[in-house]
């Protein structure tokens, strides 16, 4: 199975399918290198502390050898904590460093002839495990990426951070994402999101649900004070909502204290961690398949006499012909036939040639019909039967 | 290339320059605690209320800078490295399509009836594929039904591709011989690759194995001369090597585990055909065109785009360019007429002129008048009355 396209066009797919392949791990070496240097400065800064202690210990007039003897230890102590703590951040940085490296190397094989088929495969299945993760079939994202061996091409691992924060959400508790938003903060804030902000509202709702309403004006005490310039109007309404009792037929108190009010903050949390890590809202696996389906779908796929239809073409399986429906059609400027009997290409080398019932075949498996049926032959639509000298050429341009 | 190389020189950097920092950070605090720890000990042995002299607390003093200048440098040199992180992620940007999804709907896979048909779809295809664990796995969360009718021919193939996948080949022989005949029919090299592989495991054996090798070789290889000469003159060139390993030969991708993967396809591929099913999964079929027309269908709405030419991929019928598939894609025969460069329809299909030429019924109505044409292709004139619907 192969596409026949030049070796630059070759590496075009990969340049236009493959961005969330590196940009992944790229964000997670980020986010290392930032969470590895706030480490790194709270140790410095410890150890500096000690050192600042210690010349403070000099100053004073008489110094005395136990003193300083006990605060060189505990500078060796922070210098040794110093040293663990480095050797562990930049051996994680390493770590997803390496990850994107082996990305790399695993794309670049791309090219090579050898393994081409191989590597298309494991795409496919690269492209399914991220399918599956986006559907929340974990089970059978991670048996696939098992049994294929992806576990360092896919991005298994931040789904499954997002499995469990689903997971928490579905069961109304907050403590996981609000957890997972602090860890992202500052990209969070640059994304403007509205995570937490939701969060806290629905925290609100659920304490105004138990009817602790002074809970509920203690916690927007707390959460609502420093609110940004847009959300006035949301905390207006949460604070309304005190005033209604829990089986309000009012808009928007009736949708607010609605329990599907979670299911919409798995679908955003859903979106921001997609935001978080670049990943576009739909997945490499549904794009490739719609052009694919586009770039194979021909008015014959959905003709109303099933003759027309070949059962190697993708398009006119079953399931797929419904599924393609919507796609728009390949475009086709310049004719490309084949013999419905052999399969090959009609061309020079095999005329196409009409029969007196206006069927068109290849020259070349019409006449071996021919030499095996006494120069009759046999339209394998209609069921005709002819003699050859009827054929007669078309000309196509 | 050139996309992966760039990415690839960023993150080389990166990796090598915390490799840097990781060693320089491991050797700086490893010297100053020893030196700390020095200092620590030389004034140890003073008794407890014994004052300093000012030449230690000179020396105090030094070693206090020199602990907080090391530091504070450590710290600056890790976020020094900052740049060079961002430069990947740079690289990343410039040289991989970032909105690759611009070209597709959203809406075409959405929903409950079409996730389900898509599923099913993903279903078959790892049926087809032996990955019988990974369906269980979809049947279970995804709540996908199979059908037993659909997985019985694929189950006897199955445990023979698993058999493979165990790198077992008894019973891929097996079914080879039995189906001989039809397996030549369609000229396929099932049973000459399982007998290549046979000889490479004989021939890793080392020099032991060499006897085995040839007596299998003479039996089995020379009913395959006809069709893969080249083959059996490579796997023969092999014991040149032997006594040094071919590991380090020019036959040294001979033993290279895609062999292994290539026999699955290969078997995989002629089985199905000998029973009737499409040779490739549809889904890999559809993705692999996919990957390949998308880099031009991203181009072609770069372009558009540009020019402002909006809503290409909204409410029309035709994708807005013509995507070159490979001869064996080519599933349907498409009749585009020349005149109108338009694809034939039921509506308006191709008609033969008496002369051979293939015209659409379009065209044939804007070229001539009442009762005369001339083809545009060669001096013949007729009526247009004479021209015959075909049916490619």
């Amino acid at each position: 199975m192969s596409v026949s396209v030049s070796a630059s066009m070759k590496m075009n797919d990969v340049r236009s399918l493959e961005h969330p392949t590196l940009k992944v791990p790229y964000e997670l070496l980020n986010k290392k290198f930032r969470a590895a240097q706030k480490q790194l400065d709270r140790e410095v800064s410890h150890v500096q502390a000690a050192a600042l202690e210690l010349e403070k210990g000099l100053n004073v007039d008489a110094v005395g050898a136990g003193e300083i003897t006990r605060l060189l230890g505990g500078m060796v102590e922070k210098l040794q904590v110093l040293k663990r703590k480095a050797e562990e951040s930049i051996s994680e940085e390493l770590h997803v460093g390496m990850v994107c490296k082996r990305r790399i190397e695993h794309l670049k094989q791309h090219c090579d002839p050898a393994v081409a088929a191989q590597w298309r495969r494991r795409r496919l299945d690269r492209m399914l495990v991220e399918y599956f993760l986006r559907r929340g079939y974990y089970q059978a994202a991670t048996r696939l990426a098992h049994t294929s061996d992806l576990h360092d091409l896919t991005n298994i691992e931040i789904f499954m951070v997002s499995r469990e924060v689903e997971k928490s959400l579905s069961e109304h508790e907050t403590a996981k994402c609000l957890a997972w938003c602090h860890d992202n903060k500052s990209k969070l804030r640059k994304l403007k999101s509205t995570m937490e902000f939701n969060l806290r509202v629905q925290e609100f709702i659920e304490l105004v649900r138990a009817d602790r309403r002074v809970d509920a004006v203690k916690h927007a005490r707390k959460h609502f004070s420093n609110y940004e310039e847009d959300q006035l109007k949301d905390i207006q309404h949460c604070m309304a909502l005190l005033a209604f009792p829990t089986n309000t037929e009012i808009a928007p108190y009736k949708e607010m204290l609605n329990e599907s009010r979670w299911d919409q903050l798995v679908e955003q949390f859903r979106r921001e961690n997609y935001r978080l890590f670049q990943l576009a809202s739909q997945s490499v696996f549904t794009v490739a398949l719609q052009a694919g389906l586009s770039a194979l779908k021909t008015p014959q796929c959905y003709s109303a006499s099933k003759e027309n239809r070949n059962s190697s073409c993708p398009v006119c399986q079953e399931w797929l012909n419904i599924l393609a429906m919507p796609l728009p059609y390949a475009h086709c400027s310049q004719s490309r036939l084949i013999c419905a009997i052999s399969g090959l290409p009609l061309n020079e080398d095999n005329q196409p040639m009409v029969l007196p019932n206006g069927y068109v075949y290849g020259e070349q498996a019409l006449k071996q019909m021919a030499l095996e049926n006494n120069g009759q032959v046999i339209c394998p639509k209609t069921k005709e039967i002819f003699p050859y000298k009827k054929v007669e050429k078309v000309y196509v341009m | 290339m050139e996309a992966c190389t760039a990415v690839e020189r960023e993150i080389d950097k990166v990796l090598s320059k915390f490799g840097g920092i990781n060693d320089h950070a491991k050797r700086c605090l490893q010297d100053l605690t020893c030196h700390i720890e020095n200092l620590k000990e030389e004034i140890g042995t003073c008794p407890e209320n014994q004052e300093l002299t000012a030449g230690q607390v000179l020396i105090m003093k030094q070693a206090m800078n020199k602990v907080k200048e090391s530091v504070q440098r450590l710290a600056a040199d890790h976020r020094d490295l900052h740049s060079t992180v961002s430069k990947v992620g740079k690289a990343i940007d410039r040289n991989f399509v970032q909105d690759f999804a611009s070209t597709s709907r959203e809406d075409v896979f959405s929903g409950p009836d079409k996730i389900m048909l898509l599923n099913q779809v993903i279903c078959q295809h790892f049926i087809r594929q032996g990955m019988l664990d990974i369906v269980d796995e979809l049947v279970a969360e995804a709540g996908v039904k199979t059908e037993p009718s659909v997985k019985e021919p694929f189950s006897a193939l199955n445990s023979i591709l698993d058999s493979l996948k165990q790198k077992d080949l008894t019973q891929a022989f097996d079914w080879a011989r039995e189906h001989r005949e039809s397996l030549e029919a369609q000229n396929s090299s099932l049973e000459f690759k399982l007998h290549q592989l046979q000889f490479i495991s004989l021939l890793q054996k080392g020099t032991t194995g060499q006897n085995e090798a040839i007596a299998y070789a003479r039996t089995h290889f020379s009913q395959f001369v006809g069709r893969h000469e080249k083959e059996v003159q490579n796997l023969m060139g092999m014991f040149l090597f032997l006594p040094h390993g071919i590991s380090a030969s020019p036959y040294a991708h001979m033993l290279e585990p895609h062999l292994w993967s290539d026999i699955v396809d290969t078997f995989t591929k002629d089985a199905c055909s000998l029973l009737g099913l499409s040779v490739d999964s549809p889904l890999s079929v559809s993705v692999n065109v996919g990957c390949a027309a998308l880099p031009a269908l991203l181009n072609i709405r770069q372009v558009m785009q540009q020019k402002q030419v909006t809503g290409m991929w909204s409410g029309k019928d035709e994708l807005p360019i013509e995507i070159e598939l490979g001869q064996e894609h080519k599933y349907h025969s498409v009749f585009a007429c020349p005149i109108l460069r338009q694809q034939s329809s039921e509506s308006n299909p191709p008609m033969r002129l008496i002369c051979g030429h293939v015209i659409s019924r379009d065209a044939l109505t804007k070229l001539g008048s009442v009762n005369k044409l001339k083809c545009p292709y060669c001096p013949v004139e007729q009526n247009p009355s004479e021209a015959r619907l075909i049916y490619f």
